[in-house]
């Protein structure tokens, strides 16, 4: 062997290790940050693992990722194990057929094997709606569940659907070595067949049954995207939190439950093979040690006599841990429930809490990313929500579609309070389906340390001067409709050579490299942090980037001569929703006035409310004891002479919604 | 007994018909269906316009491939020569960020390669920026940026692999073909590289196919711009453009492009298990 190199090659290795785990020291280090960026060191602190276990999101999610894990780990182990002693007692070829079956999920990209068991799961739950719809309707004794969603159950059959394949390949080689003849010997020697199983073939095996459980549960620890796919709303893993949130603002809370992740598993290792070391030492040494007082008591639990004892044991803990998940599991599901999706940084969190002290009801509180978005969770049959505060435009088009419940007004007492101007707009002209949740416009917010002069056009945004600097919005009727206003036409256009010309002129900059991205919520830590001059958002989000803003970045915001979009959000009802009375209660509780006084300092939108919209800047002074800058108040509630150069979207006929959506597509593509 | 023990393997065909064949095959029903379920290639005729994202996809995927390969290759070979201990924690350290998801790990770059990130701040602090005179070095948002990402995270996929195989070597062969007269280099290349070629394979399959269809990695870190096969998939199942049908044949698409590749490349190897990680 040679051993010249050792220098040279150890460098390149230590040089490989700090490119793996600088990333992770920095996250680490930043955990203990007292700012709350991830770039910017501001001094020692332990806020964030304090904040940590308050976020409910990420300990639920923590709490998911560990529970399906271990299940499907668990379950994939047995069912893994047992079906390669079934694939090894084939014939060679039948055997090999099924392997090639089995190692499908391996060879295919995780997205292609998350998106068919989505696809499979919804296609099962629409037969299965039908068969217990007919089945209810024959007989009345056993009423059957007819409306089944994605959630807990299909993540874990996902889970062990890719573990399985991991184990059995890592189980095979080990059958593959073993005489096929010790069995039958075993058996001729009179042990019944369920001894001669367990006495001698799974000790045979059990290496490779340990390290296929060990890599099922990295798999799945480390699995985002199958995950992504088949767990529904109801469920998030980990993984998935933190994509939502890095669509957001990532709080060093991401940091702390990292660092507490990876030192538990640095412990683990650590300990294990401290473990393997000491039994390989102790091997070499032979007896020649005297063996401790701990290796006595283990050698005697391992006597024969002792069996009855270490299975009871084994029984206890197995009955326990079964316990306490069902335990979990049901004192979650016997409270009632709302599930509710909005936008993210888009309620006081604070409002949860009181309206879950106040009733009871627990708030399943999810955020989708823009209303394109939402329509395709809800389509895809991934989605189990109650409540959802779409857009204007895309209440329009959820009631053509038919998928929103009428509204009982008689249990919401607080629309009352909405003001008139909110009520019977175009999207619901009778308002039988919502209640309005805030409104604003969509306007400009510029850096003014990275912008010369004043903008005051949406040309800026395909202007080659801000080249690398600019952020698209990611939804395609935002995207388009601010090129159609700057093109002078409107934004409810269904002439389609009047939004491809507004397509191109998107298009054109982006081949320009004008775009530095195409973001939604991401833009709040984007235009934050000084990494963009240029974006394009709602007004209320306007006022809380200012509010976070780092040190020499001054932002502001301008609704460009050219016009733009008021919009209205609205609470609504999905059709069939499971939790009819919980919901408008929800929607009683955030249409009063206090709620949305709350809101509206929280999120700084403005409030359909006529009492909040009133009173926002006496409670603001009450709260801050400084009066309400009007300026401020003014973007957050346009005044009537700039609603009047702003235009709400409409809902767009089918064919133009689907030019709207292969633009879109396109344009990743250009 | 052997008749006994195949009845076994009867769930998991059941199940494996339920969980792999059947999802695969509603999905190629998806992919020749329109919206209302009529039969139609259109969906495949589309995708022309997509090419350039296809194009993209793999371009990335094969570049950040070599570069896995490049740096894997030697570090298992040198690995696999180190002491006993030595590999052990080794070993450890390599699968270690794997038990953190990663989605985590591919977020630490975001807070580093933003255009005020912890790097350019480097760079600034250094005096490199004003030496450019630039304000900063663009990083996020390009291609550069997702190549990374991809080889942060798949690299110990291509480790693992290459490292098991070389540690497997019969050295008696090595001997032998020193005896025969071979230098180190001859050695390595008529011997070593040829038998180490089952665990490159397996290596390369197992980065090449998660990279060419990631969609978080060019989100997160390709800011939206660097779309990839990935994303495109997951806005027509859950963002911005609600096509399934299209989703489901662009999917068919790169599967069976990614079968193909993997047949051909598996035609120059032994056919022989070669995914075996550990």
């Amino acid at each position: 062997m040679k051993r010249q190199n050792r220098v040279g090659s150890r460098l390149v290795i230590g040089l490989m290790f700090l490119f793996l785990y600088a990333p992770i020291l920095l996250l680490i280090i930043f955990s203990f940050n007292a700012g709350d960026s991830s770039a910017v060191w501001k001094g020692f602190s332990l806020q964030w693992y304090g904040k940590l276990f308050q976020n409910r999101l990420i300990m639920e999610s923590v709490y998911t990722t560990l529970l399906v894990s271990l299940l499907a780990t668990a379950i994939a182990t047995v069912a893994g194990t047992f079906a390669a002693i079934g694939l090894y007692s084939l014939g060679r070829k039948r055997r090999e057929a099924l392997l090639t079956v089995n190692n499908i999920p391996m060879m295919n990209a995780d997205i292609v094997t998350g998106v068919s068991l989505c696809l499979f799961f919804v296609a099962f739950f629409q037969g299965w709606g039908t068969f217990a719809r007919w089945f209810n309707s024959v007989q009345s004794a056993v009423e059957l569940p007819d409306r089944l969603v994605l959630g807990f159950t299909t993540l874990l059959l996902a889970h062990i659907a890719f573990d399985i394949p991991y184990v059995i390949l890592n189980v095979a080689p080990k059958l593959r070595q073993m005489d096929r003849n010790l069995m039958d010997a075993a058996q001729d020697l009179g042990c019944t067949w369920m001894q001669a199983f367990w006495k001698v073939m799974l000790p045979e095996i059990k290496p490779g049954i340990v390290s296929g459980a060990l890599i099922a549960f990295t798999m799945s620890i480390d699995d985002f995207i199958i995950s992504y796919f088949t767990a529904g709303s109801a469920s998030s893993t980990l993984a998935m939190a933190i994509y939502g949130m890095t669509k957001k603002r990532v709080t060093p809370e991401v940091n702390a439950v990292s660092t507490i992740l990876f030192l538990s598993v640095l412990l683990l290792l650590v300990l294990s093979n401290i473990k393997e070391v000491r039994a390989e030492a102790r091997e070499r040494l032979g007896a020649a040690r005297k063996p401790s007082a701990l290796d006595r008591a283990r050698m005697k639990l391992a006597e024969p006599r002792f069996k009855w004892l270490r299975r009871g044991t084994a029984a206890v803990l197995a009955c326990a841990f079964i316990a306490s998940v069902s335990f979990l599991s049901y004192a979650t599901s016997s409270r009632p429930v709302v599930n509710v999706c909005s936008w993210g940084e888009y309620i006081d969190e604070d409002l949860i809490t009181q309206f879950e002290e106040a009733t009871g009801i627990r708030v399943n509180y999810q955020t989708a990313e823009s209303n394109e978005a939402l329509y395709s969770l809800l389509k895809s049959g991934g989605a189990d929500y109650d409540v959802v505060v779409p857009s204007d435009y895309m209440i329009g088009r959820l009631i053509a579609e038919d998928m929103l419940e009428p509204l009982d007004y008689s249990q919401i007492p607080n629309f009352s309070l909405i003001d008139d101007r909110f009520k019977n707009l175009s999207y619901d002209p009778d308002n039988r389906y919502t209640v309005p949740y805030t409104w604003g416009t969509l306007g400009i917010i510029y850096n003014t340390a990275m912008v010369d002069g004043e903008i005051t056009s949406w040309s800026a945004l395909y202007d080659d001067k801000y080249a690398g600097n600019v952020l698209l919005i990611n939804n395609s009727r935002d995207a388009i409709g601010e090129a159609l206003l700057y093109l002078g036409y409107s934004v409810n256009t269904t002439d389609e050579a009047q939004i491809r010309e507004a397509y191109e002129l998107v298009a054109d900059a982006n081949r320009r490299g004008v775009f530095q991205g195409r973001v939604m919520d991401e833009v709040f830590q984007k235009m934050e942090g000084g990494n963009a001059a240029i974006a394009t958002y709602y007004a209320g989000d306007y006022l809380s980037m200012v509010d976070n803003q780092a040190e020499g970045v001054d932002l502001a915001f301008v609704i460009p001569e050219e016009g733009s979009n008021w919009f209205v959000d609205a609470m609504c009802m999905l059709k069939d929703a499971p939790h009819q009375e919980e919901a408008h209660k929800w929607i009683n509780f955030i249409a009063s006035t206090e709620a949305n006084l709350a809101n509206m300092d929280y999120i700084w939108y403005a409030s359909p409310n006529r009492e909040a919209l009133e009173k926002y800047p006496a409670y603001y002074e009450e709260l801050y004891g400084e009066e309400l800058d009007p300026e401020v108040y003014e973007i957050m509630a346009a005044p009537p002479e700039t609603l009047e150069r702003c235009e709400a979207y409409l809902n767009l006929p089918a064919a133009t919604l689907n030019l709207y959506n292969a633009l879109w597509t396109q344009l990743g593509t250009s | 007994m052997k008749n006994k023990l195949s009845w076994f393997a009867v769930p998991y065909v059941v199940w494996m018909a339920l969980m792999v064949v059947i999802p695969i095959l509603i999905m190629v029903v998806y992919s020749f269906t329109t919206a209302e379920f009529q039969g139609t290639l259109e969906n495949f005729s589309e995708m022309g316009s997509y090419a350039g994202v296809f194009l993209r996809s793999f371009r990335l995927a094969i570049v950040a491939t070599l570069i896995c390969l490049l740096i894997g290759y030697p570090v298992s070979y040198w690995m696999a020569h180190e002491g006993p201990g030595f590999q052990r924690v080794a070993m450890a350290l390599i699968m270690l960020p794997m038990w953190m998801n990663f989605l985590l790990r591919t977020y630490s770059w975001m807070s580093i390669l933003e255009n005020n990130g912890l790097l350019n701040q480097f760079f600034r602090a250094v005096g490199l920026l004003d030496l450019l005179g630039v304000e900063y070095i663009p990083m996020i948002g390009t291609s550069g940026a997702v190549v990374l990402g991809m080889v942060y995270n798949y690299l110990p996929f291509m480790i693992l692999p290459i490292y098991s195989v070389i540690l497997k070597l019969d050295h008696s062969l090595l001997e032998a073909a020193r005896d025969l007269g071979a230098d180190s280099q001859r050695v390595f290349r008529k011997v070593i590289l040829p038998l180490s070629l089952p665990g490159v394979l397996s290596g390369v399959t197992m980065v090449f196919v998660p990279s060419v269809s990631t969609f978080a990695i060019s989100r997160l870190l390709g800011g939206g711009t660097q779309m990839m096969l990935g994303d495109l998939i997951e806005q027509q199942f859950l963002g911005g453009a609600y096509d399934p049908h299209l989703g489901a044949a662009i999917s068919m698409v790169m599967m069976v492009i990614v079968v193909v590749c993997m047949v051909v490349m598996n035609h120059f190897g032994e056919g022989e298990e070669q995914a075996v990680m550990l």
